[in-house]
This record gives C-alpha cells, sequence and structure tokens, in this order.
C-alpha cells in the first residue's frame, strides 16, 4: 500500500518525501478537524447531565 | 497475486489502524482540552464584553423588594455566568452556558434549560464534563459540605453553599434536578443549587450529584463575596 503510493508520487526520493510529509499532515488535520469531533460523541465520556433518554 | 503482497498490506493496514487509535487516544486525551480551554476563555471574553457595556444600574435598592420583575430568559448556547469553586482550585472558574447540548458543553458548564434561574426560587442545574473538554468537574467528589460555589451574572454575586453530596445515581434519575430535588434531604421549597457529572471518571453508567442552597447574593459593586477572598 504505502510501496504503490511511492512510486506512483512524482520526483525524486527528496521530493517524493515531502510530498508525504505533507500527505501525512493533510491526514492528520483532517482527522483532528473532522473524524474525531464526529466519533467522539459516540464514545462514553461525554454524558454528563440526567435526562429522559 | 503473491502471499507475499497480501502479507505486506495486511501488516501495512494494521500499524495504518494503530496510528489511528494512538492520535484518537491524543485527540481524545490532548486536543479537546485545548480546544475546550480556547472556547471558554472565548465564552468568558464574551461575558465580560457584555457586562462592560450593560450600565452599572443601582437598581433595587436594598431594603426595597417590591415587585422584581421576572428575569430575562436566557439564550440557547450562550454564556450568561461566571462559576467559581474554591474547593477546586483557587484559580477555577468556568462559564456557564444555557442548555445541556452536546456542543454547549463543549464550551463551558451548562445549565439544565428546564430549571430555574440564578438565584431565584427552585433549583439552578448545571452539568458539567468530568474528563475531556478541559475536564471541568473532574474533582467534583471533592466537593464536601460546607463547601462555596459562587456564581455572577455581572450585577450579583450569588454565593451557594454545598449541602449533600457527592451522590451517585442513575442516567435516567431525573428527579435529582427537580425544583425540591430527590435524595437531596431538602424537604421544603427553596434556592437550591445542583451541579451533576459523569461516573465513574471515564466512563457514563451513572452520574455525580451534589446539592446545595443560596446562602447570600450581594451585587458586583460590593466587591467579591467572602469564599472569593484570600
Amino acid at each position: 500500500m504505502y510501496g504503490w503510493i511511492w512510486r506512483h508520487l512524482p520526483g525524486n526520493a527528496w521530493l517524493r518525501a515531502l510530498i508525504s510529509v505533507v500527505l501525512t499532515l493533510a491526514v492528520v488535520y483532517v482527522l483532528f478537524q473532522y473524524i474525531f469531533p464526529w466519533a467522539e460523541p459516540l464514545l462514553p465520556f461525554n454524558d454528563s447531565t440526567v435526562n429522559d433518554k | 497475486m503473491s502471499v507475499r503482497v497480501i502479507v505486506r498490506t495486511v501488516s501495512e493496514l494494521c500499524i495504518t489502524l494503530g496510528t489511528l487509535l494512538v492520535l484518537f487516544v491524543v485527540y481524545v486525551l490532548f486536543w479537546t482540552g485545548v480546544k475546550a480551554d480556547t472556547a471558554m476563555a472565548h465564552q468568558v471574553a464574551l461575558l465580560q464584553d457584555q457586562w462592560a457595556k450593560q450600565p452599572v444600574s443601582p437598581t433595587s435598592t436594598p431594603g426595597s423588594s417590591a415587585a422584581p420583575e421576572p428575569p430575562t430568559p436566557y439564550k440557547d448556547g450562550k454564556p450568561f455566568a461566571l462559576m467559581y469553586i474554591p474547593r477546586l482550585g483557587f484559580t477555577w472558574n468556568k462559564p456557564v452556558l444555557e442548555g445541556t447540548k452536546t456542543a454547549t458543553l463543549k464550551k463551558g458548564l451548562g445549565h439544565y434549560a428546564n430549571t430555574t434561574q440564578l438565584g431565584q426560587k427552585g433549583n439552578f442545574a448545571v452539568a458539567g464534563h468530568r474528563r475531556t473538554y478541559g475536564d471541568p468537574f473532574k474533582d467534583l467528589p471533592k466537593l464536601r459540605p460546607g463547601d462555596a460555589v459562587v456564581l455572577t451574572d455581572g450585577a450579583d454575586w450569588f454565593t451557594y453553599v454545598i449541602d449533600k453530596g457527592p451522590y451517585r445515581t442513575l442516567p435516567a434519575d431525573v428527579q435529582v434536578i427537580d425544583p425540591v430535588p430527590r435524595k437531596s434531604g431538602f424537604t421544603r421549597a427553596g434556592r437550591y443549587l445542583t451541579l451533576t457529572t459523569c461516573d465513574p471518571e471515564w466512563g457514563h453508567s451513572h452520574r455525580l450529584i451534589v446539592w446545595g442552597h443560596l446562602e447570600s447574593t450581594q451585587p458586583v459593586e460590593a466587591g467579591k463575596p467572602e469564599a472569593l477572598r484570600r
């Protein structure tokens, strides 16, 4: 999987490494900004109220 | 497809999944706290702006309790008060927002919309996270009878004193925030305070409840109440 991505990145090894770092940061950003905030309320740490549900 | 490719791909997926889980733990334990601190600081700033704008009105002269007008309802999701609990730390103070929606509780403590307003007759009930989002009520079980919980809405200071708690109950036990809360030991109508959070610390199977009553109020011009002086 990662080998496949690496082979399809353009440029020499340095450029590929740079693109890989940027891609990784982009994935982490999307996770922290969108995916985790969505997933987190599904976990049980969040209920601090009493309610009828 | 060779066995080598399959083994390699499966291993890579496992490593990816592991990294994902570690990142998620970092998010829950650390990043929600960073976000909540920013959000709460913003809410406090909103409140202070709002209070700076409102005129210092020498309204109700002491002694004349003639027809106090009904208080304006709080706006959903907006901050209206600051809470101080000296037992949780001298610098412990959090904004209190109207409503207990998930998004609201990320920005501060949440006032149960169906309960009474600050200082009014009935039960002023507030919920807060035990863990994650800045851990506002992490140390709620440390509260003991006699501890002060001080709130201000910009015009007055309200000093509540804890009477009972921590009391552990089930999530569906809504009677703990009734005007005269069940199990609180209060028997007559009064001006009460209820704080709720989850229990155990990282779980959601139970709720932890603390009750208090209104001890005193004073206008902000009179300075900080006794409990906040050092």
